[in-house]
């Protein structure tokens, strides 16, 4: 009897090892964010038709790069942006834009959380609350899974709510209003929150705001969801260039702020224990022989941390467009400088967004105007993207999250 | 050892002889009181705070009223709390929530997030006890109102042009935010319309619509309201346009809710309306202007009121700014005829102060008091109930900087 014991603890140990094993080189569940209203915003205003119905989802196989058929997982509209609750059991999406009509007339925007179905990848309804503002148009998780934070484009604010403990929406936590202009008066014309994230050890907040040329920072308090103000609440950013983006390195010694209009990835060293950051180099991901209008939009760190994506939506209209791309940059590991290791056409039109798989191994680079997400190999050793035939065809892709799939 | 026993004696004392004051008359038309002020400067003209830290006032006050004699107690602080510019009460009278207009008391300019707080009413002593506190999803928020089922307040956000509806709990506890309407758009006066400013939230006598002025944009809006979710619909609702830059402040249903009542703050305007209650719709009656004929000078208009018995119609002036500025400071009495809702001035009554931001009836409708922002002085009026004529009761007591005044019955 001992003996069958131990021979069954044994085997149930081997089991659970050939099981964790498969998880780490197993599949994943791709979602894709989307505008259902329009494909884009051509002066304020929404433009052209889109087809698509909501959130999207695919398995995704690392080790091969196969990917499935994308299938709706939610019906819902204009969600813009996602995330994924650091437990894996919840989705949040934001309807940036419930009416389709342009950050100058919306009046609300809503967040809508869903349980997932990791075996099948479905999403299941749980609850839709407003974010207290208007076309929001970023949303994170903070470190501790109890709070959602949303960038407000439209109405200049930032917003925390609750997550309960059943992965619904609570109540509002907090809430921030920016003043101010830029320089550029057809997007300066009032203060734009485009993203917020909190610091690795969940004690800040940094916000990008596209509008004033400001990276504001806010202490937060994971213990009652709170912002206030940092001592010196922000850090200035070249006039016109638009703060969209941001990101830490993975060890929080640094942040990179990508600004919209002026294409610069500014390189901050980030001192966690004042919460203040110091410029220390402005990279510019546009070829000095560059003509016309650049929309830079998408900021990431490889999971080595040794190198720095970003995209650029040279682009202002269908009729004047390209060369879209992503810039690929190879990070100093001491200084956490910037060097750039080369510019790839992205696949497509208007790269808003795209995402590197957690194992590393590929970037999904999503093409709004093109409606296609294509998948790029990633040289895990100089950070150079090689086309994969992979292309699927979805409706103006604008965001993309990754969650392990279950069994 | 002694003296903190001495201490503590003398806090008894104190205890019992401010329970005293507070049920000394507490008979049938006993009420209390409720004076919201501002804590942190003396009043806001144009988005600008001014007088800073001249207020003496550190929240929400108390007096036990007399609504048979009249006579008004001494103030005691109910509750600490920073700026309670505006007060509402559930329907059940358990619970108060106010506003905390400005919490940092650096004036709109510098633009933060307004609060609301929740407060359980101890209905024998009039304290309040702190329940919770949450944002306001706005700025410069500077009117709170209850649904008719108490499960929801609404407020209006003047700073950043939103209303927000929060859900309130069976504790009386503040919840989530159901509901979120940023207004859009501009009206002509270059100096406060550039931007939507909503100034009053309020639910229809069914509870099925909810009303909102908006003095940035001269519109007066008129939203579906669902009781269940506290949902407003639709975005973007239907409205009704004052007089150009008029400034609509102020709104409010007369008992029987078959009219409504807009007070415009810049140009002093009354503008009545009949309300269908089933299409949900205001159509205008008539265009009132409230300030006196022989009057010269700045003019705000500020607070409307109905009598309960719906026959007379209640309104403040008040100067704009500063003790130097010549302005009205009268309360406008007006009568509603009671078949098609149209009103004839009466009198103009000097409020007794300066700058009254905000009056209340008591709900017998046997009093007026006002409440003079600058002159930090609650006034008591005796109504005429039969003329609705407003005369000084003769007795007054000092409350600092008083701009909300709200009823709840005295408990045993």
């Amino acid at each position: 009897m001992k003996k069958y014991l131990s021979l069954l603890i044994l085997l149930s140990l081997s089991v659970a090892s050939a099981h964790s094993q498969s998880q780490s080189s197993s599949d994943y569940w791709v979602y894709f964010g989307t505008y259902t209203g329009f494909v884009y915003m051509k002066e304020g205003l929404p433009a052209g038709v889109s087809r698509s119905k909501g959130i999207y989802v695919s398995k995704f196989h690392p080790a091969t790069g196969e990917l499935s058929r994308p299938q709706l997982a939610a019906e819902i509209t204009n969600p813009a942006f996602l995330a994924i609750h650091p437990n894996h059991r919840f989705l949040y999406a934001v309807t940036e834009d419930p009416l389709s009509l342009g950050p100058n007339f919306d009046h609300s925007s809503y967040v809508t959380a869903y349980s997932i179905d990791s075996a099948t990848g479905r999403l299941h309804l749980l609850n839709t609350r407003t974010t207290g503002g208007t076309s929001t148009c970023y949303l994170a998780i903070d470190k501790s899974g109890h709070y959602l934070m949303f960038a407000n484009f439209g109405s200049s604010s930032v917003t925390i709510l609750r997550i309960k403990d059943d992965g619904s929406i609570g109540e509002q936590t907090a809430f921030m209003k920016h003043v101010g202009r830029g320089k550029d008066p057809a997007f300066q014309s009032k203060a734009h929150p485009h993203s917020i994230d909190v610091s690795p050890d969940n004690k800040y907040a940094v916000v990008s705001d596209l509008g004033v040329d400001k990276l504001f920072i806010y202490k937060f308090d994971a213990a009652t969801g709170v912002l206030s103000p940092d001592q010196p609440p922000f850090v200035e950013a070249e006039a016109g260039g638009g703060p969209r983006h941001f990101t830490f390195d993975s060890a929080g010694r640094f942040g990179y702020s990508l600004h919209e209009m002026s294409g610069y990835i500014t390189v901050l060293a980030w001192d966690a224990a004042s919460g203040s950051f110091t410029k220390i180099q402005d990279a510019i991901s546009l070829q000095p022989d560059f003509i016309g209008a650049n929309d830079s939009a998408e900021i990431a760190i490889h999971p080595n941390g040794k190198f720095l994506y970003e995209s650029n939506r040279r682009f202002r209209g269908p009729e004047m467009w390209g060369p879209d791309s992503i810039g690929v940059f190879a990070i100093d590991p001491d200084k956490g400088t910037l060097t750039e290791v080369e510019q790839v056409p992205p696949g497509g039109t208007m790269p808003r967004n795209f995402a590197i798989d957690p194992t590393g191994s590929y970037l999904f680079a999503a093409n709004e105007l093109s409606g296609n997400v294509a998948l790029f190999n990633i040289d895990a050793s100089t950070g150079r993207l090689s086309p994969t035939k992979t292309d699927l065809k979805i409706d103006v892709p604008v965001c993309i999250v990754f969650l392990p799939a279950g069994k | 050892m002694t003296r903190s026993v001495r201490c503590k004696s003398c806090m008894l004392a104190f205890l019992a002889a401010f329970a005293l004051t507070l049920q000394s008359a507490a008979q049938g038309n006993d009420y209390f009181v409720y004076f919201g002020t501002y804590t942190g400067f003396k009043y806001v003209h144009h988005s600008k705070t001014w007088g800073v830290g001249e207020s003496k006032s550190k929240g929400v006050y108390v007096s036990r009223f007399n609504a048979s004699s009249g006579q008004l107690g001494e103030p005691q602080l109910a509750a600490e709390v920073v700026n309670p510019s505006f007060l509402t009460i559930s329907p059940d009278h358990h619970y108060l929530y106010a506003i905390s207009e400005d919490p940092l008391s650096i004036g709109p300019p510098v633009d933060h997030s307004s609060y609301v707080s929740a407060f359980a009413i101890d209905s024998a002593s009039g304290k309040l006890r702190f329940l919770n506190s949450v944002p306001a999803s706005g700025t410069s928020t500077c009117y709170i109102s209850i649904d008719k089922t108490g499960r929801y307040v609404m407020l209006a956000n003047f700073g950043s042009g939103s209303v927000s509806v929060i859900h309130v709990k069976d504790d009386g506890s503040l919840g989530e935010l159901a509901s979120f309407i940023q207004d859009v758009g501009h009206s002509v006066d270059p100096s406060i319309q550039t931007e939507p400013h909503t100034h009053w939230i309020g639910v229809s006598p069914d509870n099925r619509y909810v009303i909102v002025s908006d003095l940035g944009l001269d519109e007066v809006l008129i939203f579906h309201f669902d009781e269940k979710t506290g949902m407003l619909s639709p975005p973007g609702p239907p409205f009704v346009s004052v007089y150009p830059g008029g400034g609509p402040r102020h709104f409010t249903f007369d008992p029987s809710g078959k009219f409504g009542y807009q007070l415009s703050e810049m140009s002093g305007n009354v503008d009545v309306f009949s309300w269908d209650p089933a299409k949900g719709s205001l159509t205008e009656i008539q265009r009132v202007h409230t300030a006196p004929h022989n009057f010269f000078g700045g003019n705000h208009s500020a607070e409307i009121e109905i009598h309960p018995s719906g026959k007379f119609l209640y309104e403040s002036n008040r100067r704009t700014q500063g003790e130097n500025i010549r302005g009205p400071d009268t309360i406008g009495v007006f009568t509603i005829d009671q078949k098609n809702g149209t009103l004839s001035r009466v009198q103009e009554v000097l409020s007794g102060g300066t700058m009254p931001r905000s009056f209340a009836l008591d709900p017998t409708g046997n009093y007026l008091l006002a409440a003079n922002q600058l002159s930090n002085n609650i006034v008591a009026f005796k109504i005429d109930s039969s003329t609705g004529r407003l005369t000084k009761a003769g007795n007054e007591i000092q409350v600092d900087t008083p701009v909300c005044i709200k009823f709840v019955p005295a408990g045993k």
